[in-house]
């Protein structure tokens, strides 16, 4: 790993001229909020974004993916990767991106997913600006955020360029980096110590105490229904997940009624049909028919059931589900520190 | 093998379904009419037909008691049955009348009493016949009527999508409604529509009815807290094409 440095008004140029060459994604303005989209200059980046509306794993897992074209008994697969480099990926959102990696690899590896992995530079940032609802300076501080090609950390009018692989590396050619000081180095470690401390909501419990807890929890059915009251069962905490990777699977035909495309889109946990299944014989069951069933599983998903495989919670801290959830009982830190503190 | 045949009905409505279906455009439409034959559409050819017909799409509520002769009549001669439209799926806005008196005087003044304006119960028309499909909305998505119409033509099944358009918003990355301080319909509404209201800035007013096991408490208490609104407004809100399906 090496450090270099880029001045303010280099880093414009820098950033024109990765686009100049490949497909650049990074977080822009969209109304009052900020987005992961292709980037045509460098003047609609937003590094001082505080966090995204969708976690950046679309670039790999959209949310409707053709998986399959068909047309005339003719059956064709639709991956078709394209060069990227994905700019401004906050910390967290790296650790999201490298549980999703391990998730769409174990067993089955999916290429769906993971040709447009390969295909993709990840630069990370540093946090300018911070969510209200953020805490990922407490969850899962076991984790290591990984998988990432660079880390950009803006300092003393321009950016230090922290390269972690080749193909971080081989950006260095597009802009005019000079080989950082160790107090470019020291002054950037301050910056991203400072954005930790500033964080908003903590999660003031180790990882493997709250997933003991979590999981004791379970058969507690009163408290579960009383959180889950207000409960849409609209999965929109579902829908803006850094780490959730369900996905439904549909056929349409296009208007000629002989060819068609088979597509995948996100599906969640928390809405009602989730987990209805065919019953041999016919029929359908639903296995978690109550919303708070379907409350409490999410739960359980995040942060007790694959801690193993991931080596600490499936939650990155970013506070998504926080603010997507209109009824407001979505936020971890509250459920989880409620149980902490309340459940037996 | 014969082209199925496709009628179009109408009952009370705008016909703005019939309309949308028309806005396919020509390439879209000439391309349709190779797969099915149109042979009755009011809003778009001058013949009828009083034959059988595969596939009857009826737009608009049943009112009145002379329509459940009209339905029963379409019923005995279609193979299938597919209610368009938030009138004919649900009574759609036609139904807001159902709880009130005096909306002839209202709409209409001195001309109320006029005999063609009389009316009673709007209902969808599952009310008075037996219906295989409803493509809800209104309008209806043309492109998911199509979906319809091409699993039909295949022998497979349609299936509407059963989530709340939350979900839809999400996956196109939509700023939330109430992120903005304004309100929305969208957690408790059934989505299929592709969410395009809130994409436009609009709140979602539920036009194709509630999602199973809506949680209109918390509906209520989210319109109340977050966008401010009274309880009585928070209360009627989700009547306007969801009448039919409160107490």
């Amino acid at each position: 790993m090496s450090a270099f440095f880029i001045e303010g008004r280099d880093f414009e140029l820098f950033v024109d001229a990765v686009i100049g060459a490949r497909r650049v994604v990074g977080p822009v303005a969209k109304r009052t909020k900020f987005v992961y989209a292709e980037l045509e200059s460098a003047e609609e980046l937003r590094l001082d974004f505080d966090v995204t509306i969708l976690p950046p794993k679309k670039v790999f897992f959209p949310p409707s993916q053709d998986l399959v074209r068909f047309s005339d008994g003719v059956v064709g697969g639709c991956i078709d990767p394209v060069e990227t480099v994905l700019l401004g990926v906050h910390f967290y959102d790296v650790k999201g991106i490298d549980m999703t990696d391990f998730l769409f690899r174990e067993r089955n590896e999916d290429w769906n997913y993971l040709a447009q992995r390969e295909a993709t530079t990840i630069v990370a940032s540093s946090i300018q600006s911070i969510s209200p609802r953020a805490f990922w300076s407490s969850v899962g501080a076991e984790v290591e955020p990984q998988g990432h090609d660079a880390f950009l950390t803006k300092v003393n009018g321009g950016y230090l360029f922290e390269t972690r692989t080749p193909k971080g590396e081989a950006l260095l050619g597009y802009g005019s980096f000079r080989e950082a000081t160790d107090a470019e180095v020291g002054a950037a470690a301050l910056a991203n110590a400072a954005a930790m401390k500033q964080c908003p909501e903590r999660l003031d419990y180790p990882s493997e105490a709250i997933a003991e807890k979590v999981r004791d929890s379970f058969g507690d059915v009163a408290m579960w229904d009383e959180l889950a009251k207000d409960c849409f069962s609209c999965g929109s905490c579902n829908t803006v997940c850094p780490t959730c990777y369900c996905f439904d699977v549909r056929d349409a035909w296009n208007l000629d009624q002989a060819s068609g495309t088979r597509t995948r889109y996100w599906d969640a946990c928390l809405t009602r049909e989730f987990a209805t299944v065919t019953m041999a014989g016919g029929g359908t069951e639903n296995f978690r028919e109550h919303h708070s069933a379907r409350f409490r599983h999410r739960f359980m998903r995040k942060a007790a059931y694959l801690n193993e495989k991931l080596g600490g919670p499936a939650c990155t801290g970013c506070g998504r589900c926080s603010q997507a959830c209109t009824a407001d009982i979505a936020d971890p830190v509250r459920v989880i520190t409620h149980i902490m503190e309340v459940s037996s | 093998m014969a082209k199925p045949t496709l009628a179009f009905f109408d009952f009370a409505s705008c016909e703005g379904c019939q309309i949308e279906f028309t806005n396919y455009g020509d390439a879209a439409t000439l391309e349709l009419l190779k797969h099915v034959d149109v042979v009755e559409f009011r809003e778009a050819m001058t013949e009828t037909t009083g034959g059988r017909i595969d596939i009857a799409l009826v737009e608009g509520s049943f009112t009145r008691e002379a329509d459940r002769a009209r339905l029963q009549d379409i019923r005995h001669r279609a193979r299938v049955v597919i209610a368009y439209g938030a009138c004919a799926c649900t009574g759609g806005i036609n139904a807001l009348k159902n709880h009130q008196d005096d909306f002839a005087e209202y709409v209409y003044g001195e001309h109320a009493t006029m005999p063609h304006l009389e009316s009673g119960t709007a209902r969808p028309i599952s009310a008075a016949i037996k219906v295989d499909y409803e493509v809800p909305g209104c309008p209806i998505s043309k492109d998911e009527l199509l979906l319809v119409l091409s699993n039909l033509l295949h022998g497979t099944e349609h299936v509407t999508p059963p989530y709340p358009v939350c979900v839809e918003c999400k996956r196109r990355e939509t700023v939330c409604r109430y992120d903005e301080g304004d309100h929305c319909m969208g957690q408790v509404a059934r989505a299929g529509c592709g969410a395009p209201c809130p994409a436009d800035g609009i709140p979602c007013e539920a036009c194709r009815g509630f999602v199973d096991d809506a949680n209109l408490t918390a509906l209520e208490k989210v319109l109340m807290e977050r966008a401010g609104f009274s309880q009585k407004r928070a209360v009627g809100k989700s009547r306007m094409f969801t009448a039919n399906l409160r107490s």
